[in-house]
């Protein structure tokens, strides 16, 4: 039994999840990501102008989840790999993010690590395959940002 | 706020029953409770009924829960709602019974949570706990509970030095608890060893660091301060609550070393009640995972921040220490169904400062004044609640 995000409230999201668009708040000037109704930095703004994150970030801390302890809809890539690598990624513009980390392998991430953000396959539901961020470790030459 | 009081308690065990669904586990709880009272009771009294519930009996009734149970077991009547706050539902039921009551409207008031769990697959439990995290972010990213927890746990031990070993002593502490509670789902002790060779979940936590999925029922009876003294001499009073809620998702929250509804709730339930954390004699606390119930040490003031292992090390949290933590076993050896906790929490407390635990032995002495602490999901929201014996 996976979550359910319908492919129409999937869609609604593509440009934040295939390009990481934020958030700029026209009262603050905070960077919201993901968006938001009233601005999380002022709690006063509600009115934002698209913005596109670099995609770079440091990881800020992460989690193996084991094969056994996946979410159905992870099952497949749990079972293909063994385990997964989800991080909480602080990024350049302010914000923090979920998302899974790639290119690992077994090797344990480090706090503070240098990461960027890739489009790879999420998941798949209602037979559709849902793409969108995760982040892999970076290099030290300046990474393209997804989607450009 | 006018004095309210709880009257009657009880609960199922907690644990894994096959032969019982959610309607019987609430009557089973139900009629426990009706037994307590010490100088009877008559059911028509009770004027409105508030259960706490996540899953609806694994969705089979999503629609008019709580009015199917009371209708149950033969209060068809009464005003009967469904709170639904994840894990904390049990606790949100309480503090929405102990407004009932305040308000002047209800004398006698039925606070209480279900929740059947194991009828569901692992992957429907898996559902069910999943979808109370920020379900577009944090389950789409492939995490699970454990793991949001397991990355707060990370941070954690980078900003505390926090050790892997701290994590194994609370699940040590909490089955040793366990182990005397008859009401337990897992009445057994665990050593630091089995907790550290146990399975991993999500890293940094194994299995022994996760609470199970559980059966179960509790139910409390709130009364005025007015009318509780007909039904016993030993009322339990509230002296003071507190509910806030912070964020779902951990990516923005500006840290995750603190549960931020916990320290607001918290706050507010202290100063109601005129006490602080120097003044308890036992705390109830949110330990679905180990790191939780460390977290909450300092988010309840129990210790400053940063001291939260010594004061787990100390000795101090365990039954015979100076602030005896989850002595019930907690989520982790109690057992933790989702709806039912809360209210559990408040049983075990009305039990405590009672003198009334089934063992001698586990029974924490002349208990005044306690705390409980309930959260909903990692941390979207949660309910403190403090209480004096009558
Ligand atoms: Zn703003």
């Amino acid at each position: 039994m996976g979550a359910h995000v319908s492919i129409a409230m999937y869609q609604r999201n593509i440009p934040l999840r295939y390009r990481l668009v934020g958030q700029r708040c026209q009262t603050c000037g905070g960077v919201n990501f993901p968006p938001r109704a009233v601005c999380s930095q002022c709690s006063k703004g509600t009115r934002f102008e698209d913005i596109q994150l670099s995609g770079r970030g440091v990881l800020y801390s992460w989690t193996r989840i084991a094969g056994a302890g996946a979410p159905s809809e992870f099952a497949a890539q749990a079972q293909a790999l063994g385990s997964f690598v989800v991080g909480l990624v602080q990024l350049e513009e302010g914000p923090r993010v979920v998302a899974q980390i790639v290119e690992v392998g077994r090797s344990a991430p480090r706090l503070g690590q240098r990461v960027e953000a890739v489009l790879r396959r999420i998941y798949e539901e209602d037979g559709v395959i849902r793409y969108g961020y995760k982040f892999r470790p970076a290099g030290d030459a300046a990474p393209t940002p997804p989607g450009k | 706020m006018p004095e309210v009081a709880i009257v009657g308690a009880g609960q199922t065990r907690f644990g894994d029953f096959p032969d019982r669904g959610v309607k019987e586990l609430f009557a089973e709880a139900y009629q426990e409770t009706l037994a307590s009272v010490d100088r009877g009771m008559d059911p028509a009294d009770i004027q409105a009924a508030y259960i706490g519930c996540l899953s609806a009996g694994g969705g089979f009734q999503l629609g008019q829960l709580a009015p199917l149970l009371t209708s149950y077991v033969g209060l068809p009547d009464i005003p009967s709602l469904r709170v639904e706050n994840a894990c904390a539902s049990g606790g949100y039921a309480l503090v929405a019974a102990i407004c009932a009551v305040a308000s002047g409207r209800y004398d006698l008031v039925l606070a209480a949570g279900v929740e059947k769990m194991r009828d569901a697959s692992a992957n429907r439990a898996r559902y069910w706990l999943g979808v109370s995290g920020d379900t577009e972010y944090e389950r789409l990213a492939g995490l699970t509970f454990a793991g949001i927890y397991a990355t707060m746990a990370r941070r954690y031990m980078e900003e505390y030095a926090l050790k892997r070993e701290h994590l194994a002593l609370v699940a040590v502490k909490n089955h040793a608890h366990g182990a005397q509670n008859p009401k337990a789902q897992f009445q057994r002790q665990v050593d630091v060893d089995t907790v550290l060779r146990g399975p991993e979940v999500a890293s940094p936590l194994g299995v022994w660091d996760c609470c199970s999925t559980t059966d179960g029922a509790a139910c409390v009876l709130v009364a005025s301060a007015r009318v509780a003294r007909s039904f016993t001499d030993r009322p339990v009073y509230v002296m003071g609550w507190g509910a806030a809620s912070d964020h779902l998702a951990i990516h923005d929250r500006a840290r995750i070393t603190s549960l931020r509804a916990t320290v607001s709730a918290c706050r507010q339930a202290y100063q109601q009640a005129g006490v602080g954390p120097q003044d308890l004699d036992l705390a109830e606390v949110h330990d679905c995972f180990t790191i939780a119930e460390i977290m909450a040490y300092s988010d309840l003031g129990l210790c400053e921040e940063g001291r939260n292992a010594a004061l787990l090390e100390s000795g101090a949290t365990r039954l015979g220490g100076s602030i005896p933590v989850n002595v019930s076993g907690g989520l982790k050896a109690k057992g933790h169904p989702l709806g039912a906790t809360g209210i559990g929490m408040a049983c075990e407390i009305f039990w405590q400062l009672r003198g009334q635990a089934e063992l001698p032995s586990r029974q924490v002495k002349d208990a005044q004044i306690a705390l409980s602490h309930n959260v909903g999901g990692s941390g979207g929201s949660a309910v403190v609640v403090v209480y004096r014996g009558g």
